[in-house]
């Protein structure tokens, strides 16, 4: 009996389905909370090519949703640890790893190279970033979005009369509108759902079975046990509001995430904690976190616990927070400066990988 | 009859000119209300339900949501004619 038996006993589906999601390549960005169940489901059913896009590493607050880890891979980067986690139980899917965030300049090669993308990010950046190289590309998308004990799934550019993201939103939320880039809290099951039914989904626009969700938003309550779908329509503001070619695309500013943080370099990072006793350098990353940083001014405090207790930072005029890569620097960053607008609070550009960063030779090192 | 009131499709549905809206809020939307469902007066189309909904609820101009009537998006100022069910969907962001 092979793996699949039991699908491909399946009226509708049969070998040919079987055959069609292992020619299939998809790619999926965010191995986080939605990530995790559409990686576990679709690498099962037997997908022959999965990608995975994601810059960020795994800290121990992911861990209640964000499946496929556990308390052994704290610190680890998630994009590859998945496709390891993966590759060992499934060893004849190809997975391609791509260990950073999207961005304009990457993000048309990198999704060219599959037939259907799902989007499990969180933050509206990536959200529109990632809709608008999919509809330059005419690829499937298949995107899934929660806020604390709801979910929306939605299927673009697919079928007849597709329909995108921007029909729905045409414009990104600015500033205050930005539901708030700090983590708020979910249950780890809510993205269980929501992941789920974006594996469906996109396993039936690969195979064909059943009516895919397309032109629809599907809305999800888990406290009222509650589905809501609505039919999307075309907006004339939608096309408008989308690049019209590759150039315009790349050079479109898709920085939206939370306001934006400032940031600073790490020549002036150094500088500043050396010659100025009122400027703090903190580490925000995991304590398990490589490399390990044991540097004279330099503090570490994971961000878990600055959010939990921002008092620790009353003393000081100056800020500087910095991470693996500035991402989670960048969102704390922002957190912060509206916990205490008066003071200078910056997030040290690029993080430890950055080029110009005096800590990043060790990383460098084993990395290679 | 009950049941085709509940039940029917938009277009089989009996309206009254008197029939108050159904407002559904969704995510932080909801928030911001006093309920997740409740009852609004019937109003001439979506722009001026939109108008008596911010003044009622001021905060909710700071959030960003699409309408949808009857289960279907509406981009266009959508003429009303009471008994109609609008959704406030905000976009979610979280993964």
């Amino acid at each position: 009996m092979n793996r699949f038996a039991r699908q491909t006993i399946l009226p509708g589906f049969g070998k040919e389905g079987q055959e069609k999601l292992a020619s299939a390549r998809i790619l999926v960005v965010g191995a986080g909370g939605l990530g995790c169940p559409v990686l576990l489901h679709l690498a099962a059913a037997g997908i022959g090519t999965i990608g995975i896009a994601d810059g960020d590493s795994i800290n121990e607050s992911n861990l209640n949703r964000q499946t496929l880890f556990g308390q052994q891979h704290i610190g680890m980067p998630k994009a590859e640890t998945a496709a390891a986690i993966l590759k060992e139980k499934y060893p004849d899917i190809t997975f391609r790893v791509f260990p950073e965030f999207l961005n304009p300049q990457n993000a048309l090669e990198v999704i060219g190279d599959y037939d259907l993308v799902l989007d499990g990010s969180d933050n509206f950046g990536t959200r529109y970033l990632v809709n608008d190289a999919c509809v330059l590309l005419e690829k499937p998308l298949v995107m899934g979005a929660i806020y604390q004990y709801e979910g929306q799934v939605m299927v673009f550019n697919f079928g007849k009369d597709p329909v995108n993201y921007r029909d729905l939103y045409p414009d990104h939320p600015q500033g205050q509108q930005v539901p708030n880039c700090s983590e708020t809290g979910v249950l780890g099951v809510l993205p269980g759902i929501i992941g789920t039914l974006q594996a469906t989904e996109a396993i039936k626009v690969l195979t064909g079975i059943g009516k895919v969700l397309a032109g629809k938003m599907l809305f999800y309550n888990m406290k009222d046990a509650a589905f809501y779908e609505i039919a999307v329509q075309h907006n004339p503001l939608s096309r408008k509001k989308i690049p019209v070619s590759i150039e315009a695309f790349r050079s479109k500013n898709y920085d939206i995430n939370c306001g934006t943080p400032e940031e600073i370099s790490w020549e002036k990072a150094m500088d500043w904690t050396r010659n100025m006793d009122s400027s703090l350098l903190v580490d925000i990353r995991e304590p398990q976190e490589e490399p390990l940083i044991e540097k004279e001014g330099i503090i570490k405090i994971p961000m878990g616990n600055l959010r939990e207790d921002p008092e620790r930072l009353s003393h000081y005029e100056n800020v500087l927070l910095f991470c693996r890569s500035g991402q989670r620097s960048g969102i704390l960053a922002t957190e912060l400066k509206q916990r205490f607008p008066e003071k200078k609070i910056f997030s040290v550009k690029g993080g430890i990988l950055h080029p110009s960063s005096p800590l990043n030779s060790t990383e460098n090192e084993t990395k290679t | 009859m009950e049941y085709q009131h509940k039940r029917g499709t938009p277009k089989s549905r009996i309206r009254n000119k008197m029939e108050t809206l159904k407002v559904k809020a969704f995510g932080m939307v909801a928030e911001k209300l006093p309920e997740q469902e409740f009852a609004f007066p019937p109003q001439t189309d979506t722009a001026a339900f939109l108008a008596n909904l911010y003044l009622e609820y001021p905060e909710l101009k700071d959030i960003k949501f699409s309408l949808a009537v009857d289960r279907k998006l509406v981009n266009e100022k959508t003429a009303l004619q009471g008994g109609e069910e609008i959704a406030l969907l905000p976009p979610f962001s979280g993964g």
